[in-house]
């Protein structure tokens, strides 16, 4: 039994990555209604962008690191002013379109221009690893949880605090106290992406050295990201992050004790299951249609 | 009353182009297979517009269904020598059992919800296919025995391609004549009005579950006949790409009409195959085609013959 | 024929149906109006079970109607209009119809020949094959009234009908409604008073969720509660 609070631990780990795609994901959904399946394909782009930097341009890693994630902020921000503004107004199934055809022509784009053949990111922390009493503490993994804590901390500040954090909660739910202190609420949407895809970007960068990078490496992250928004009501950040980490440690539960294969088989079945019995996530209200 | 409306002739008109294409080659084998391979994905993108064009439901996973009728077909083949007719049956019924895993709870999700789902959905069968070795091979495939249809063994390409194309015009016809039924009716309703569907009567979640159970088995019959076609059956068949291609085929093409999902599968195979040779390209392609139907022409293909008339 | 006893509807802190009583009788037009919020169109749809009552019965031919499903209401007799109109937008407006008709299960020809007559009964042969969500608002508004009348209903319930509709439009409607009432129990909820009043058989007079107001039209015109309540200043004077 002493394997269990070591599972626990490095699933908090793994979920931390999760919650963070889902924190993305979330953060755009709830400015704009939109839900970005293009996600994935925006943080391999952040990943690749990084390799790029760092053994091709010979850029030292922390600067490679914070540079893709401004060309992931930059691209999060372009993607809302050049395609999503111009079908803002069209049915929800386009707005799905465009982002499912943004993922194509990322991933296609990303296979031409870097190949097929895996890449890979080293660690961002090389510290030796602490055993704890009876776990053992990894220090990416550590990092993985601080990262989360200060994006967090940092997000939550921005939300309470800041001009730019009312616009983004008044675009979710009162667009009329927002006008009357006058924020732009078109220029808070594009911010939005950004800070979305950023986050994204983060949780691919994150992801990569403990698997291999390719054009398709994080579609199961992604999923994983949205099976998270989706456990956590899909609307709220404490949803997100709980869904994340909730996920993280279930997942590594199923790979230990069922099978390492079918992790991803088990997490939608219960996915199902969450929707089947609460449609509207496990902290979600209903939402009544009028007539 | 008339199979094919005035709107609805270009879907003949493509097929017609797609019979033609390997007798103008001579019946060689490679455009032989080409063509045949058409015809099974534009099947999967007929099915699918019955959910999403007819019916207002998505999925980003019909990869599992194609998946399930195809593994079901060759595994019945190796193991049982069974006849190509049992293995689509099969295929069909395997598929429809399936959608009700995605389908019943579709009942009360809807948009983003349901595309998360069934994209889940998908990764699932592909995954439980390569790691489910016993039954499946893992991802060194599935070989089928030689195939046979009512005690006739199809032995080239062409009685492929024949039994092929005489199942698409099948599914042609009966996704054209849809609209024009109860059920079709139906479909319409719930995807237009939950509301007023149930205020007429209809029952809006054993009609969406209907649709999905329908889609489900067409995109499985197609599976089993694809797995006659290449005589072999590997997980990387059935990925993510493949439902995103079957989704590409019915948007590019334009929801809710034969023709255009016709038309838009007969597109979208032809950049994959020209665009085969450059590692992403094709990719790329389809991805950008995507982005700029939605943005310059949701209506896709079909707004190239048909103006507002019943266009959505 | 239909029965409504001390129906109370509860939102969060709102209450916008408070005990209200209705009776419909088998034949005739039955107006319900009130200011905006009074709670007519939760009422209509508390009777056509898109909203389930707090408390309170609603009973129609002697069969309890909150046991029902929406879906089985059509079935039981009940057909009703949409204050939006709510169209099949992407169907063809005789398909609109016939789906009104579907629940019978009659051979689609039969079918046909129905819905066909019944557009044109209401001016709309022309636009039989157009779709629904291409047509003008008051064709929408006419091709939901005929959606609801095909099957025959013996309740008919009317959302505003005659809401956007225009000037020309409107005695085709009025007409076509009068025409329904003959044969079955129309409830109609309708702001535009000066035309629909007068065709009524009874009225009842909703504020704030309770029924301030009940029976024929010239004794509710009367009513000082409803002058008071409803009509209030000089604006409304017009209207009756």
């Amino acid at each position: 039994m002493e394997i269990l609070p070591q599972i626990v631990l490095s699933g908090l780990a793994q979920g931390s990555l999760y919650a963070l795609a889902a924190l993305g994901i979330v953060l755009i959904f709830n400015a704009g209604g939109v839900v970005n399946f293009a996600q994935g394909a925006m943080a391999v782009v952040t990943a690749y962008v990084t390799w790029a930097l760092l053994n091709g341009a010979h850029v030292p890693y922390p600067l490679a690191v914070a540079l893709a994630l401004c060309a992931a902020f930059a691209l999060g921000m372009a993607t809302e002013m050049l395609v999503l503004r111009r079908v803002a107004d069209a049915q929800p199934l386009t707005q799905i379109v465009v982002t499912l055809g943004l993922l194509m022509l990322l991933t296609g784009l990303v296979g031409m221009i870097f190949g097929h053949d895996p890449r890979s990111l080293p660690e961002l922390v090389t510290l030796p690893s602490v055993a704890l009493g009876p776990v053992i503490l990894v220090p990416s993994d550590v990092f993985d949880v601080a990262v989360l804590i200060v994006l967090v901390v940092g997000l939550m500040v921005l939300l309470r605090k800041t001009k730019l954090g009312l616009g983004m909660r008044a675009l979710g739910q009162d667009l009329f106290a927002a006008r009357l202190a006058g924020i732009s609420l078109t220029r808070v949407l594009s911010l939005t992406w950004g800070i979305g895809v950023a986050l994204a970007g983060t949780a691919g960068i994150l992801a990569v050295p403990n698997t291999t990078l390719t054009p398709t490496t994080m579609d199961t992250l992604v999923i994983y990201g949205f099976v998270a928004a989706v456990f956590g009501g899909f609307g709220t950040v404490s949803g997100a992050i709980v869904g994340g980490l909730l996920l993280g440690v279930v997942d590594n539960l199923i790979k230990t004790y069922l099978s390492p294969e079918l992790s991803l088989s088990v997490v939608f079945a219960l996915l199902l299951l969450a929707l089947y019995l609460r449609p509207n996530g496990l902290f979600g209200r209903a939402v009544v249609r009028k007539v | 009353m008339l199979l094919f409306a005035r709107s609805e002739r270009a879907a003949l008109l493509t097929l017609a182009l797609v019979v033609a294409f390997p007798i103008a080659c001579g019946f060689r084998t490679y455009p032989l297979f080409i063509a045949t391979q058409f015809a099974v994905f534009a099947m999967v993108a007929l099915s699918l517009d019955v959910l999403m064009g007819r019916s207002g439901q998505i999925s980003l996973g019909h990869a599992g269904f194609f998946a399930l009728g195809a593994y079901a077909a060759a595994i019945l083949s190796v193991r049982y020598d069974v006849d190509l007719l049992v293995g689509v049956i099969a295929g069909a019924a395997l598929a429809a059992l399936g959608s009700l895993i995605v389908g019943l709870p579709a009942t009360r999700l809807s948009g983003h919800y349901l595309g998360i789902v069934t994209l889940g959905f998908g990764v699932a069968v592909a995954q439980i296919a390569l790691k489910w070795t016993a039954l499946t091979n893992g991802d060194e495939g599935v070989h089928t025995h030689a195939i046979h249809l009512a005690g006739t063994v199809l032995s080239s390409p062409l009685h492929v391609y024949a039994v092929v194309f005489v199942a698409l015009g099948a599914v042609t016809a009966f996704v054209a004549r849809l609209p024009r039924t109860r059920l079709g009716r139906a479909f319409g309703a719930v995807r237009d009005s939950e509301i007023a569907a149930a205020a007429m009567g209809i029952s809006v979640a054993r009609t969406k579950v209907l649709a999905f159970v329908i889609s489900a088995a067409i995109a499985g019959g197609a599976g089993a006949l694809y797995a006659a076609l290449t005589g072999f059956v590997a997980p990387e068949d059935f990925g993510i790409g493949q439902s995103l291609l079957f989704f590409a085929m019915v948007v590019v093409g334009g929801t809710a009409s034969t023709a255009g999902t016709l038309l838009g599968a007969l597109v979208l195979e032809g950049v994959s195959q020209a665009a085969a040779t450059v590692g992403g390209l094709s990719l790329t392609l389809i991805g950008a085609a995507i982005v700029g139907v939605a943005l310059f022409r949701p209506a896709g293909l079909k707004s190239l013959w048909r103006g507002g008339e019943g266009s959505r | 024929m239909l029965r409504c006893s001390g129906v109370t509807m509860r939102f969060g802190g709102l209450v916008p149906l408070d005990g209200v009583d209705l009776h419909v009788p088998e034949r005739g037009l039955f107006l319900v109006v009130g200011p905006n919020g009074a709670g007519k169109t939760t009422l209509l749809n508390v009777i056509s079970r898109l909203v389930t009552p707090a408390a309170g019965s609603v009973r129609f031919a002697d069969r309890d109607l909150l046991a029902l499903e929406p879906s089985a209401l059509l079935d039981a007799g009940i057909a009703r209009s949409f204050q939006k109109a709510e169209l099949f937008v992407g169907l063809s407006a005789l398909d609109n119809v016939l789906v009104g008709l579907d629940h019978r299960h009659l051979p689609e020809r039969a079918a046909r020949v129905r819905a066909i007559g019944m557009l044109e009964a209401l001016g709309l042969g022309g636009v039989a094959h157009v779709a629904a969500g291409t047509l003008s608002h008051g064709y929408q508004k006419l091709v939901d009234l005929a959606r609801a009348l095909v099957s025959e209903p013996k309740l008919l319930l009317l959302d505003e009908p005659l809401a956007g509709v225009t000037a020309a439009e409107i005695p085709t409607l009025l007409a076509a409604i009068r025409d329904a009432a003959r044969e079955r129990a129309v409830l109609m909820i309708e702001h535009h008073l000066e035309l629909v009043l007068d065709l009524a058989e009874r009225v009842t007079v909703l504020d704030f969720g309770r029924t301030i107001s009940e029976g024929p039209p010239e004794a509710v015109r009367r009513d000082p509660a409803v002058i008071r309540s409803y009509l209030g200043g000089k604006a409304v004077e017009h209207a009756w």
